[in-house]
């Protein structure tokens, strides 16, 4: 049999995606089902005075309007699960529903619940709020100056927590030569998940059952937090998220809206399905990115970099999301100095609550900022220095000999051959021959750049011991149960929760292969807390070193039972059995042999096993890696930007990516080829902009500019392998990479194409109306 | 949102300022107007009814003339309340006499909320000055056919 783990095997969850055989929650009809729909605030910051419902109630099939004073005791707050720690961290409450102040725009205010979900919507126009209206503050630095609007009583100056992590870089910058000083705002970004939000609930009053399904990246975190949100045990509350269209982070965080839906339910003893529309995604589902660092770095003359020191001003939004503040702390600090040997750095973080939507994890959650900030001070430094920004990386790159690397922030970066990941790239780019073309057009008035990213990210979240001391109120090792039915056929049960990724079919390649059986005899279950023991979810990149590890393991415990029978069925003792190609056979007789599925069989029957052994055959595992793991790669990127219009055209895009042994070549390609895009939709694009007054002016696909397939040229991507020394498969993650790697790259191009012109930094997005302001005269835009 | 908008009348800068007081050329030529009654010095109670893309319902509010500094300028100050969101808009409205003409210029300082800011922000200055043009030139109408004078 061919070797599965390595084959471009098809998604096997497309052919259902594609003909519309998925089941979202959106396509969950349930016999006498209602519709909920949810007032919004239009104003980011006031004082609600009045909530008159009476009218909506009137309205023929409205069955009920809820608003915060409905929820006393019977829907908690919203809660924070990571609290990074010794940051002195507030963690505001936040209602469910808005009782006494509203404070972004989009800000749950009432529900109503109606027969049909037109109904639902027109009784909100029908709802007569009262609001004083409040200043508002929508910019993170200026919400900490004295005399800000504040949000919350209990948080003062709007600064919600102030982390710090490093050691004391004051060394490195009295050594330095050359400082460069520079800093980065990280634009607001919109997840924008091809599948909005969606819940439909249903509630059993005689068990006290609620089944709630909901577009989660993480059904077990939501089973726990909704269990304590709602006062159902946590055994009578089925969580389901079978098929989730994309999710980018913003899937991760507890909103209150699934919460108030099975309230609704339970009160009212009726299914009841909200789906969120699109416009409302915009303003209600979490945002991503925003804000600024202040960035220092010490040098020698010759290159060497000595020490960092980084200022993070982080927007949160309104409220602190359920992940929220980890991604501008953990998963931004720790990675802060790169794929380098930087022996001082120093980062902290200022945490600062905002009237705009709540800001959580998204694709690279922390990692992208960081790299853009190392990856971009790397190039001011060489330019700073006349040095070729490629030398200066090499210069300061983590040996290939030096793994296990401990990082002046206290990671310990597990494996790494960053030098072979960039060599690969100059070649497939063909550096020196883009260098003579970009002279030449330099001459012809064009103008041509190259830029490039060598990034590693932290993914494969991640050690439980370590989640606990980084104030993750979890665990972060996943489970898997793997199964065989009496037919030789396998069911998969993983705790975390694909959404697009393709682990149906990567994690059934890694089972199939093991077990020497067809893809096709291996199914994988996920999403679904009734039938999977425990999970943590899919999100930080996780899910195949993780999860895919967890199977691994389980996978191993089936076949070390599945020897003790065959063994018995071949009369040898078990350590005469070798096992290949889903064949078991007795060492030095190939012909004495016993085939997978008759020793699955014989499992199940039970006629005859040796002494003492139990029947069937399936095993778990939680299995809790021992590090987290560290992709790590080169991306270049050669644009040129029109003289004319400030119009930027990417020429060339080559991705050299390490994330271990690759199970599908097809699937890293695609994640490699998204994760890109989405990358370069940050650099180039994407940009939530709200007023002064906190109404977020880019609410539609209109006015937020995303990222089209015509945009860009094919890309060029390649591989090198560096296995993770730590888990069973020797897997890193892959699906934040192209995202963290690529805006650097990106942006490194176009300030390098615009070098003629005295430019040393751009900010992102780089819309052709700033260049185009510094192409015609410098006017600074 | 700032909005800036001139309108010439063929009509001296008296007259002009006459028509834009009047509560009945306000009743009459404010765009979509179905009520304007008085509840203080130069306040109206309104209903307008408008339907000019995001901008669409029945917006109730207050209309206000205030700091008259006659026949030179004045403030207009408008708060409504619809389904597609709130409005609330600051206009400060100069007339200058030039050759027996009147120039007028409004200089306005608008927020809005809701539907009208997450989508229509790009087109709300478009609208303004479409809602503005066709309420000059309602008052404009009124001045030639003389209406303005026998209502004042």
């Amino acid at each position: 049999m061919a070797k599965v783990f390595g084959a471009a095997v098809k998604r096997r969850e497309d052919p259902r995606l594609i003909r519309g055989k998925g089941r979202y929650t959106d396509d969950i009809r349930l016999p006498g089902m209602l519709y909920a729909a949810i007032l919004r605030s239009p104003y980011a910051h006031a004082r609600i005075r009045k909530i008159d419902a009476e009218q909506a109630k009137k309205l023929p099939g409205v069955v009920a309007v809820f608003t915060g004073a409905d929820l006393e005791g019977k829907v908690g707050p919203i809660p924070t699960a990571w609290l990074p720690p010794d940051s002195d961290m507030k963690t505001p409450a936040h209602p469910a529903l808005a009782k006494e102040k509203v404070r972004y725009v989009g800000d749950g205010v009432a529900l109503v619940v109606a027969e049909d979900r037109y109904i639902a919507r027109d009784a909100l126009d029908l709802i007569q709020v009262d609001y004083e209206v409040l200043p508002t503050v929508v910019d993170a630095e200026k919400a900490m100056e004295e005399g800000a609007p504040l949000l919350h009583d209990d948080v003062p100056k709007n600064v919600a927590f102030h982390w710090q992590a490093g050691n004391d870089p004051a060394p490195a910058f009295h050594e330095a030569e050359v400082v460069i000083r520079q800093s980065f705002r990280q634009q607001r970004l919109i997840p924008n998940a091809m599948e909005p939000r969606a819940a439909v609930a249903q509630y059993n009053s005689g068990s006290g059952e609620m089944t709630l399904y909901i577009t989660s990246q993480n059904p077990h975190i939501h089973r726990v937090l909704l269990s304590n949100i709602l006062g159902i045990p946590e055994h009578k509350l089925r969580i389901v998220a079978v098929d989730v269209g994309g999710g980018f982070g913003s899937k991760i965080a507890c909103y209150p809206d699934e919460a108030l839906v099975a309230f609704a339910a339970r009160e009212l003893g009726r299914p009841v399905k909200w789906s969120e529309g699109r416009s409302e995604n915009f303003q209600a589902t979490t945002h991503g990115r925003d804000g600024i660092i202040h960035a220092e770095l010490a040098a020698k003359k010759d290159g060497t970099i000595l020490g960092l020191r980084l200022r993070m001003v982080a927007n949160m939004g309104a409220y602190l999301s359920t992940a929220g503040p980890g991604v501008p702390t953990i998963l931004f600090g720790l990675i802060t100095p790169g794929p380098y040997t930087i022996p001082q750095v120093h980062v902290e973080t200022y945490g600062v609550l905002t009237n705009t939507t709540p800001i959580d994890a998204y694709r690279g959650a922390g990692r992208p900022e960081a790299t853009y900030v190392i990856e971009r001070l790397v190039d001011l430094l060489a330019m700073e220095l006349g040095m070729d920004p490629v030398e200066v990386r090499k210069k300061n790159f983590i040996p290939a000999d030096a793994f296990p690397y401990h990082t002046a922030t206290g990671l310990e970066y597990d494996s790494g051959n960053y030098q072979g990941a960039l060599e690969k790239a100059l070649k497939m780019l063909d550096y020196e021959g883009w260098r003579k073309k970009q002279e030449e057009a330099r001459k012809e008035g064009r103008y041509i750049g190259i830029g490039w990213s060598t990034y590693v990210e932290i993914c494969g979240l991640g050690p439980s011991q370590v989640a606990g001391a980084v104030g993750f109120q979890g665990g972060l090792y996943e489970s898997a149960t793997v199964r065989f039915h009496p037919t030789g056929k396998v069911t998969v049960f993983t705790g975390t929760s694909p959404h697009g990724q393709g682990e149906e079919t990567t994690f059934a390649q890694v089972v199939a292969d093991r077990f020497g059986i067809p893809v096709e005899d291996v199914e994988v279950v996920h999403g679904d807390t009734d039938r999977i023991a425990m999970g943590w979810g899919t999100y930080g990149s996780r899910t195949t070193p993780v999860g895919g590890s967890a199977i691994a393991v389980a996978a191993e415990r089936v076949l070390e039972k599945a020897t003790k029978i065959a063994a018995h069925m071949l009369e040898v003792a078990e350590e005469d059995v070798e096992f290949e190609g889903g064949v078991f056979h007795v060492k030095g007789m190939p012909d004495k042999q016993a085939k997978i599925q008759d020793v699955v069989l014989q499992a199940y029957l039970a006629w005859n096993l040796p002494q003492g052994l139990e029947p069937g055959l399936e095993a778990q595992s939680f299995y809790d890696p021992v590090n987290f793991t560290y992709p790590f790669g080169a991306h270049a990127c050669v644009t040129e930007v029109d003289g004319e219009t400030g119009e930027i055209k990417i020429l060339k895009y080559v991705a050299v990516d390490d994330c271990g042994p690759i199970i599908n070549p097809m699937i890293v390609e695609g994640q490699v080829h998204g994760g890109v895009v989405q990358g370069i939709g940050q650099a180039l694009y994407e940009e939530a902009v709200y007023d002064e007054n906190g109404q977020l002016l880019t609410g539609t696909f209109q006015d937020y500019a995303m990222p089209k397939a015509r945009f860009f040229p094919m890309f060029d991507t390649d591989h090198t392998v560096t296995p993770a020394p730590h888990n069973p498969l020797g897997v890193k993650g892959v699906g934040e990479t192209g995202t963290i790697a690529s805006t650097p790259a990106v942006v490194n191009s176009v300030v390098d194409a615009l070098r003629p012109f005295g430019v040393k930094d751009l900010e992102m997005p780089l819309k052709p109306e700033k260049i185009w302001r510094i192409l015609s005269g410098g006017k600074k835009s | 949102m700032q909005i800036e908008y001139r309108y010439t009348f063929s009509a001296p800068r008296e007259a002009v300022w006459d028509a834009l007081q009047s509560q009945e050329v306000l009743r009459r030529r404010l765009p979509g107007c179905r009520r304007l009654e008085k509840v203080g010095e130069g306040k109206y109670a309104a209903d307008l009814g408008l339907q000019v893309g995001p901008i669409n319902g029945l917006f109730t509010g207050e209309v206000e003339l205030a700091d008259a500094h006659a026949p030179e300028d004045y403030r207009l100050l408008l708060q409504g309340q619809g389904k597609p969101g709130t409005l609330a808009a600051d206009a400060l409205i100069r007339l200058e006499e030039e050759d027996g003409k009147t120039l007028l210029t409004c200089s306005a300082q608008a927020q809005v909320t809701g539907v009208m800011a997450s989508v229509g922000q790009r087109v709300m200055g478009g609208i303004a000055q479409l809602l503005l043009g066709q309420f000059f030139k309602g008052v404009e109408e009124d001045l030639q056919s003389g209406e303005s004078s026998s209502s004042g």
